[in-house]
């Protein structure tokens, strides 16, 4: 209805092709100070920049709340300003989409527009803060109509809204660096992304690295080429204690016996020894009645301690194992901070540590020994705004899965319209 | 124990349970025509239109629940949620599809739906036949997390609603007056569902992103699209609140998401930006 009456530009009350020439105007100051001063510096938003450009949207919405009856202020926390922002956003994301991006401190940007480093663009750094603004003001002007029944709303906007904030915020304090630790050793030394060593306010002492991995499968490879049978479309088969028997192409397979951690003895057979240098091994009856073919051997897969053993099928083809991938893999370690906090601590891929505002995650280990490495890496995150972050994900989470709800509710209200 | 080769022995039980179905949907229709064309004498009718419609759902639900058995005796023999490879997840959005469905058909009484999702349902079995991409990985630790589940569910059931949603839309563009308000009731109802279930998937994979790698966004190229995908429906949502009568270009934009999530879900790897990218999702 009110979308479609007659009026000239810039006549209240201003609607979409105001927002829409405002997103364009700010999109193109944006791309001018890109091509003048190259890329937005992040850096300037660290402690305490962040928090007075975070002052300076409560101001300004603060404003909003005593001038809201202003038709200027209306138009700016009103639906089309909102649109079009989240449009403007929407098409400069599409371009980092679209484009490949370069990864900070890469030194050899070529899209003088930035379209080569979308989130570090100008354009892209005002939509984002025009977007921040305009949410708070569209959160303040609910709030101050107040009602118990728009807590979606709330949850949604205002989480959003947080985590927005702490987010684009916390890109300049985000620290991020990885550590690499010797068992029985204690390290506190990072190098940065420029290859400077650091050195930092945590130590890591590692006791012992420990790793399980899983059942390895049996491939069928031609000596020639090393690539797995049939060419191009390679089947692997997952040996099982379970189900026993298999085939791959016209080779039947059987699991005779199978030794998780197996160490070999002096002739061909091996037994179980739970050790860092053991490795799976299989005894498996190979068979293909169209050849007459048929032999029970062991086949291992190897590694720095152990020879592989294959099954020789004919002057092509050798019956194998894979290597073993990891299940779990965990660093029992003691994190000494300045504050002269001892923690002993287990970490493990999707269990980090966290201390004060430091998150350590187990990151990798030495791949060539596997099981046996001695070494394990960590990832060090600093991010003091996190707390935020998670206040603002887990309120947009719950709005979310109102929202689920919410819109049977609105199906049932426009129900009642005379309108539509 | 159940493994792949036993999948034929589900999925066809399944799909010709769903085809009796749409056949008794559709066959229900050609009757209630020649009857009135008969001048609407009663008398020849074997079923009533309700039981019909009643034998149908039933039909609907045996092949759901068919199908629903051989996730969950997968799940048991394989020790862990069939949802690692393309053909496991293919499983989900089939079984959902089909269940969520019978639901809508339920509440809305469109058959379009109805026969739509067991279709698409169907052509996704079809697909696991023929190209099964089954090559069973085992789980990488950093999959290994309580986020993964519910991350890849809410996921799949965005998928099933987003795609209703874009078939009532397409419908809609072929009205010349969009004056279906039921079908736009649907629309918005179908669309708050599906875009909720998105974000909650979205975010939980930002929570388990945390946890696993160390930060919660990094765009990556599949989190840039799906930014851009939630940014699309957050701009339907949005210009749908002062809207009283629905637009064409409205409706358009359902179908552009739905294209964005298309490209978020399958296109991401064929696009250039993704082949610089840091692979964020493997850990070597
Ligand atoms: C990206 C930033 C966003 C902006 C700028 C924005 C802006 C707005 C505006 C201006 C309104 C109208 C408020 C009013 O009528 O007083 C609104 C309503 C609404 N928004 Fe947003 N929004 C954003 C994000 C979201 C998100 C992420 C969701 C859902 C997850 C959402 C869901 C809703 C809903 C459901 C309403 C209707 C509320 C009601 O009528 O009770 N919005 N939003």
């Amino acid at each position: 209805m009110d979308d479609t009456k007659k009026r000239a530009w810039w006549q209240a009350p201003w609607g979409y092709k105001e927002s829409f020439a405002f997103v364009g105007g700010l999109s193109l100051v944006g791309i001018l100070l890109q091509l003048t001063t190259g890329n937005f510096n992040f850096m300037i938003l660290e402690f305490p920049v962040g928090l007075i450009a975070l002052l300076l949207v409560l101001v300004l919405t603060g404003l909003m709340v005593i001038r809201h009856r202003s038709s200027f202020f209306g138009w700016f926390s009103g639906v089309p300003m909102s649109v079009t922002i989240i449009a403007g956003v929407l098409f400069f994301t599409l371009i980092m989409g679209l484009v490949p991006q370069h990864g900070e401190g890469h030194s050899h940007a070529h899209s003088p527009l930035g379209f080569d480093t979308v989130t570090r663009s100008w354009p892209f750094v005002l939509l984002y803060a025009v977007l921040v603004l305009n949410l708070s003001m569209v959160t303040a002007r609910r709030l101050l109509a107040f009602r118990w029944r728009d807590y979606a709303f709330y949850l949604n906007h205002l989480g959003l809204l947080i985590l927005l904030i702490a987010a684009g915020i916390g890109a300049a304090d985000l620290r991020r660096y990885v550590m690499h630790v010797t068992e029985g050793q204690t390290e506190w030394r990072v190098f940065s992304d420029q290859g400077d060593m650091l050195e930092l306010p945590l130590a890591i002492h590692l006791k012992d690295f420990y790793m399980e991995e899983y059942i390895p499968k049996l491939a069928i490879i031609d000596k020639q080429s090393g690539e797995a049978i049939p060419a191009g479309k390679p089947q692997m088969w997952q040996i099982d204690t379970v189900k026993t028997t298999g085939s791959i192409v016209d080779w039947k397979l059987e699991v005779v016996d199978y030794i998780h951690e197996a160490v070999r003895n002096s002739d061909s057979t091996y037994r179980h020894v739970p050790m860092p240098g053991s490795c799976p091994a299989v005894l498996v009856k190979v068979s293909n009645p169209a050849v007459g073919f048929e032999r029970t051997a062991w086949v291992c897969g190897g590694n720095f301690a152990q020879l592989y053993m294959t099954i020789e099928l004919n002057d092509h083809l050798n019956l194998v194992m894979t290597r073993p991938e990891p299940k779990l893999y965990r660093s029992d370690v003691i994190v000494y901070t300045q504050s002269e906090k001892t923690i002993p601590a287990l970490i493990e891929v999707n269990k980090p540590l966290q201390v004060e505002n430091w998150y350590v995650y187990q990151y990798s280990y030495d791949s060539d020994l596997g099981k046996a490495s001695t070494t394990s890496s960590f990832e060090l995150v600093y991010d003091p705004w996190l707390p935020w972050v998670y206040i603002g994900l887990w309120m947009f989470i719950a709005g979310s899965v109102l929202l689920i709800w919410e819109g049977n509710k609105k199906a049932k209200l426009k129900k009642d319209d005379h309108l539509g | 124990m159940i493994t792949w080769d036993s999948f034929l022995y589900f999925a066809l039980p399944a799909m010709v349970l769903w085809a009796a179905s749409v056949l008794v949907l559709y066959g229900r229709k050609k009757k209630s025509a020649a009857v009135s064309g008969s001048n609407g004498d009663g008398s020849v009718k074997v079923l009533t239109d309700k039981q019909f419609s009643v034998l149908s759902a039933w039909l609907t639900l045996a092949g759901v629940a068919v199908f629903g058995v051989f996730i969950a005796l997968m799940w048991i023999s394989m020790e862990r949620p069939p949802m690692r490879t393309m053909g496991e997840t293919r499983l989900w959005y089939t079984f959902f599809l089909s269940a969520i469905g019978l639901v809508m058909y339920l509440k809305w009484k469109h058959h379009w739906i109805l026969s739509f999702s067991l279709v698409v349902a169907s052509v996704f079995i079809i697909i696991n036949i023929a190209k099964p991409e089954i090559q069973s990985k085992d789980l990488m630790p950093a999959l290994q997390s309580i986020w993964f589940v519910p991350h890849v569910i809410s996921y799949i059931l965005s998928y099933a609603f987003l795609s209703a949603a874009t078939i009532a839309a397409i419908i809609l563009l072929y009205q010349k007056d969009l004056a279906d308000r039921s079908l736009v009731r649907l629309l918005d109802n179908v669309v708050y569902i599906g875009f909720g279930l998105l974000m909650v998937g979205l975010l939980l994979g930002a929570v388990w992103a945390k946890e696993a790698w160390g930060h919660y966004w990094s765009w990556d190229p599949k989190e840039t699209w799906a930014f851009i995908t939630a940014a699309g429906y957050l701009i339907f949502i949005h210009l749908r609140l002062r809207e009283t009568k629905i637009h064409r270009l409205t409706l358009w934009i359902v179908i552009f998401s739905f294209v964005l999530l298309m490209i978020t879900w399958k296109g991401v790897n064929y696009l250039p930006a993704a082949q610089g990218s840091i692979h964020v999702y493997s850990n070597e």
